[in-house]
């Protein structure tokens, strides 16, 4: 160390470097605090995670913490909630409608997963889980719109209900569709940006399908 | 005055104290958390009832199918979050960068606490942990080969919440090693400030 003798560092030069912890790992002594937390601390924690997110697709504006963050209880919620309300329509079979909540289940989901996995193959960079949660979430507009629909067909089901039913559902499938582009079409590359909303254009159809030729018994 | 002074004094009259009534009996305890050994196997079991007797209890397939995916949610998200931890001192989830990457992080107990598991409430978690997919696979197979197709999805949803956190559970139980020297260094080269 003989040749660093000579050297000084002046009072001036401002010493820079950094002291946080990086967002992405959590120190030991972070991890165990979390590891002995309270009960209540996560499950508050977590709906607190879940009422955010349903706020932001009510105000869709670009927030890569939102997607850092997800989770698939909204997801759960408003399926089951779909699943529900499609019930009891005159286009359910004389038994107490079982194959129809499962298809609805079964195109929900497993129309999330086929999108998730285009996108992937066409070489988004998020991840698997991320796209479910958004595309899950952005089912809540149209959720809405279903109920929207529900209240309708209570008052009457004639041509001015109809018009009332297509306009609220076009909104909402708009409202959907743009919600989740806004969160998945910026991991595509520009010229792939096409090609990964169409699915999900088609995916909030058929589902706003689904909604719009509800008719009750 | 000078507080540090006093308080060295106050110290020197302070008795050793090995540990009050309540943690000796807490020590000797087979099972030293009752509320989430409870739970841990009240959700996965009562669904697994409720498939099996869902006839009994209703005749709507809708509530049946609803009551058995709520708690299967409410199992998958207590034995990740809270059983887990509580009762064999490991946890897994998922984490995102900033540059949006995905992984996986599996992280397990070293130090002891104070309140640590018990050998009992470690065998009836890992016993509830592997038995219970065996038993969604052989419902499985039942509800294929009976074609019973509606309740299909119910059964995969079950099979795939529940191996998810059997997948979680083993891989921090045989990573541990790993990620915990990981997190140590990343704790010192952070803590590395220049002062």
């Amino acid at each position: 160390f003989a040749g660093l003798a000579d050297v000084s560092i002046s009072e001036d030069i401002p010493v820079e470097g950094e002291i946080t912890v990086p967002v992405g790992s959590h120190s030991p002594d972070e991890d165990y605090s979390t590891l002995d937390e309270p009960v209540r601390d996560t499950i508050m924690r977590d709906l607190k995670a879940v009422g955010k997110k349903f706020v932001h697709v009510m105000y869709p504006k670009k927030s890569s913490a939102l997607l850092r963050d997800w989770d698939l209880w909204g997801p759960l919620v408003l399926c089951v909630s779909l699943a529900l309300m499609l019930q009891g329509g005159s286009a359910d079979s004389k038994d107490d409608g079982g194959p129809q909540f499962a298809e609805v289940f079964v195109i929900i989901w497993f129309g999330a997963v086929v999108i998730t996995l285009n996108s992937k193959l066409l070489g988004g960079t998020i991840s698997f889980f991320q796209s479910l949660c958004v595309l899950g979430y952005c089912v809540l507009p149209l959720t809405v719109a279903m109920l929207v629909c529900r209240l309708v067909l209570l008052a009457g089901s004639g041509t001015v209900s109809f018009i009332i039913r297509l306009i609220v559902v076009i909104a909402m499938f708009a409202w959907s569709t743009l919600a989740s582009t806004a969160f998945l079409a910026d991991s595509q590359p520009p010229n792939r940006k096409a090609l990964v909303v169409y699915p999900i254009f088609l995916f909030y159809f058929v589902i706003s399908w689904m909604i719009l030729t509800f008719t009750p018994q | 005055g000078s507080p540090p002074q006093a308080l060295v004094d106050d110290t020197e009259d302070v008795s050793l104290d090995f540990g009050s009534e309540e943690e000796l009996a807490l020590r000797k305890a087979k099972i030293r958390h009752p509320l989430a050994t409870f739970f841990h196997l009240f959700f996965r079991v009562s669904a697994i009832i409720t498939y099996l007797f869902c006839d009994w209890f209703s005749n709507s397939f809708v509530a049946c199918f609803v009551t058995i995916l709520l708690l299967l949610s409410f199992d998958f998200w207590s034995v990740k979050n809270v059983t887990g931890r509580l009762l064999v001192g490991l946890r897994w989830w998922n984490q995102i960068d900033e540059d949006g990457k995905s992984h996986w992080v599996f992280e397990a107990r070293r130090v002891p606490t104070k309140a640590a598991s018990t050998e009992a409430e470690a065998r009836i978690f890992w016993l509830g942990l592997i038995i219970c997919p065996v038993i969604w696979t052989v419902f499985f197979f039942s509800t294929l080969f009976s074609l019973k197709l509606k309740w299909l999805a119910l059964v995969i949803a079950g099979i795939s919440l529940q191996t998810a956190n059997l997948y979680g559970y083993i891989h921090c139980k045989l990573g541990g090693q790993k990620s915990i020297s990981r997190a140590t260094s990343s704790f010192f080269v952070t803590a590395d400030a220049p002062k």
